[in-house]
């Protein structure tokens, strides 16, 4: 505490000297500024940072003084009434060149005003000092002047009028047509999908679905039937069914050849297709009449739809077991 | 009657068969349809062109089955009494009346064979409508009856001038009619040319063995096949639907390029036809030697049987022969058994 007294004592008692001390105006050639300003002059609202970066190149032997520069949180006054511009920030670089040396000030400003139409402001002039052979300068940083702009217009306006370069243009929002475009493509491929299951003879793959295939489906539940007789005659109808539906009209034994000739991909179950008109022949012709198709009529019309169902995948039908 | 009479009088059709085939070449598909119609006891009429080989089918039948044989020329100028009797001045110079053909065999006529019936006029095919239904005919004062008589009956569909279209209740008669067509294999047609057995035809027939069948007991055994052949349920839906296209194709969706299907048929066939179709049917079984009729033995006389008992709209007719085979063709390929 004793120190922070002493030094507090210290810094008072040195700016009582410096204000003592005559103020010369810095002469121009002794100093040369460069300033960079914020891009735009106008549409600066409440909160908007502004920065200005000054760059001093000052002859030797004159040294800025830093105790001379703004203070942070400091806001400037017009006619004793606040102007609602504060020094946000300040960043100094120093640089030596040999007979002169360059102070880099990096100035940011917040904007703590606002007004219902654009006004006009300034970022404020500073007034900073330099010393040299024990003599103090002072030199006038320029002030930067700029717009303030109203945060919502004054009055009714229409917005997709407004056509103002710094909000860039309205943008709609997309997401509800986002939404929509995914929902019809979704439909879209449903109907695709529809399409495609319907082109392709109401199957979901190439060689699928075929009359053989659902008939191999149809006799496995058959084959659950209590009634053995029932469901052998209604596998046989089935059976005659997909015959009928892969050749396009009726196939009879006498009109086996013609079938095999317009579908040779049936050719290896040549024989397997005469036993079961045989089989046919008994079951719904002549009960007296033999086929040759062994104890369990109901397995073999399994497996010889299975057989037919290879042949119109194109595959090779399996041996028997 | 037992099987083995079943099968003895089937080896006696085959026998028929095989001796007609020796005479007429590369007609075994009629050949079977007659031999057929024979057992089913069917009126048959054959259709050809000129020269095929019709007649002389229809003779060879004639010879194997045995019993009365007559025959008439179909000319524009015959009449029907020239059927039933001719008169005459005799040697004493007073008129003489005699039996006609229909008459001279009595009840023993097996076979009365109408050469060139459409050249007849529409009164004799009036007559030959009751004599072929009933088989009886009524003469000086008496009811004469031909229980074995079959009708053959040839036209060239070819020649047009002087003939007279056969009416549909005519046709309707006749259990069969058979398209008699030139053989296509170039070892028959050339053995027709250059085999001089072919060019005599009274000799060639004669080759025949004679009264292979006992004519008059073929009725008797026909009844026995009729009874003996079944037509199971589903065959019976079967033929029933093979009816209903004949009548309304349209519904079976048969469609004929160049032909309004919805127009085409004016009467589907006759409950008659249908009958006789499964008569037929019933008789290529027991060749078959199966016991019961199946859709191949429908197949096998479904053509014969019914494409001349359709009648068709007009504007159709001229293409009868070429639309009815298609339409049948269809039919069979659209019906489903079962």
């Amino acid at each position: 505490m004793t120190v922070l007294l002493a030094a507090a004592g210290l810094l008072l008692s040195t700016s009582l000297a410096v204000a003592e001390q005559t103020l010369y105006e810095m002469k121009e050639a002794n100093v040369k500024i460069t300033t960079v300003e914020p891009e735009r002059d106008v549409g600066y609202t409440v909160g908007d940072i502004l920065q200005r970066t000054i760059v001093l190149e000052v002859k030797k032997p004159y040294t800025l003084l830093e105790t001379s520069l703004p203070i942070v949180g400091y806001e400037h006054r017009w006619k004793g009434q606040p102007t609602g511009i504060e020094l946000h920030k300040i960043e100094t670089e120093q640089n030596d060149l040999g007979d002169s040396t360059t102070y880099m000030l990096r100035l940011d400003y917040q904007v703590f005003t606002n007004n219902i139409v654009a006004k006009p402001a300034i970022l404020p002039a500073e007034f900073i000092k330099f010393k040299a052979d024990g003599k103090f300068y002072q030199y006038r940083i320029p002030s930067w002047g700029f717009r303030i702009s109203p945060i919502a217009t004054f009055g009714a306006a229409k917005i997709e009028l407004d056509m103002s370069p710094f909000r860039g243009p309205l943008l709609l929002d997309p997401n509800p047509e986002k939404k929509r475009l995914k929902v019809l493509i979704g439909v879209f491929a449903v109907a695709l999908l529809g399409l495609l299951y319907i082109l392709g003879s109401r199957a979901w793959l190439p060689r699928m679905g075929g009359p053989f295939a659902s008939a191999c489906r149809d006799i496995n539940k058959l084959r659950k039937l209590p009634a053995a007789d029932v469901a052998l005659q209604q596998a046989v109808a089935r059976v005659h069914q997909s015959l009928n539906a892969t050749a396009g009209s009726s196939v009879f034994s006498d009109s086996l050849d013609s079938f095999l000739q317009k579908k040779p991909k049936f050719a290896p179950v040549k024989t397997d297709i005469e036993q079961f008109f045989g089989l046919s022949r008994q079951v719904f012709f002549e009960p007296q009449a033999a086929h040759q198709v062994g104890d369990s009529p109901l397995n073999w019309l399994r497996d010889f739809c299975r057989r037919c169902r290879d042949c119109e995948r194109g595959l090779t039908p399996e041996e028997r077991v | 009657m037992s099987d083995r009479q079943l099968a003895d009088w089937r080896e006696l059709a085959q026998k028929l068969e095989s001796e007609i085939n020796k005479v007429v070449v590369g007609q075994a598909s009629p050949i079977r349809a007659i031999t057929t119609a024979i057992f089913a006891r069917g009126h048959v009429l054959l259709e050809g062109d000129v020269g095929v080989g019709k007649t002389t089918l229809l003779r060879a039948f004639t010879r194997g089955i045995g019993g009365g044989y007559q025959r008439i020329e179909g000319t524009i100028d015959l009449m029907p009494n020239d059927l039933v009797y001719h008169t005459y001045l005799c040697e004493d110079g007073k008129p003489h009346v005699s039996p006609g053909p229909l008459l001279m065999s009595g009840e023993n006529l097996a076979v009365f064979f109408f050469n060139e019936i459409n050249r007849a006029r529409p009164q004799v095919h009036s007559l030959l409508l009751r004599v072929m239904a009933e088989r009886t005919l009524s003469a000086f004062n008496k009811e004469h009856s031909f229980p074995h008589m079959l009708v053959f009956a040839d036209r060239n569909q070819v020649e047009k001038e002087e003939t007279f279209e056969i009416p549909s209740a005519a046709r309707d008669r006749f259990m069969m009619e058979i398209p008699i067509v030139v053989p296509d294999d170039a070892d028959i047609m050339e053995s027709l040319i250059f085999d001089t057995r072919f060019h005599d035809v009274d000799a060639l027939v004669a080759q025949v063995q004679p009264d292979i069948l006992h004519f008059d007991r073929l009725n008797a055994f026909s009844a026995v096949i009729q009874d003996h052949v079944q037509a199971s349920a589903t065959l019976r839906r079967y033929a029933l639907d093979l009816w209903r296209a004949t009548k309304a194709p349209a519904k079976f969706g048969i469609k004929i390029d160049g032909v309004d299907i919805n127009r085409l048929v004016l009467a589907g066939a006759s409950p008659r036809g249908m009958s006789m179709m499964l008569r037929a049917a019933r008789v290529n079984a027991w060749i078959h030697g199966r016991d019961a009729v199946l859709p191949d033995d429908v197949h096998a006389v479904f053509h014969e049987t019914t494409a001349h008992r359709l009648v068709f709209s007009p504007v159709y007719e001229m293409r009868r022969t070429e639309i009815a085979r298609e339409l049948l063709n269809q039919i069979i390929q659209a019906v489903a058994a079962p």
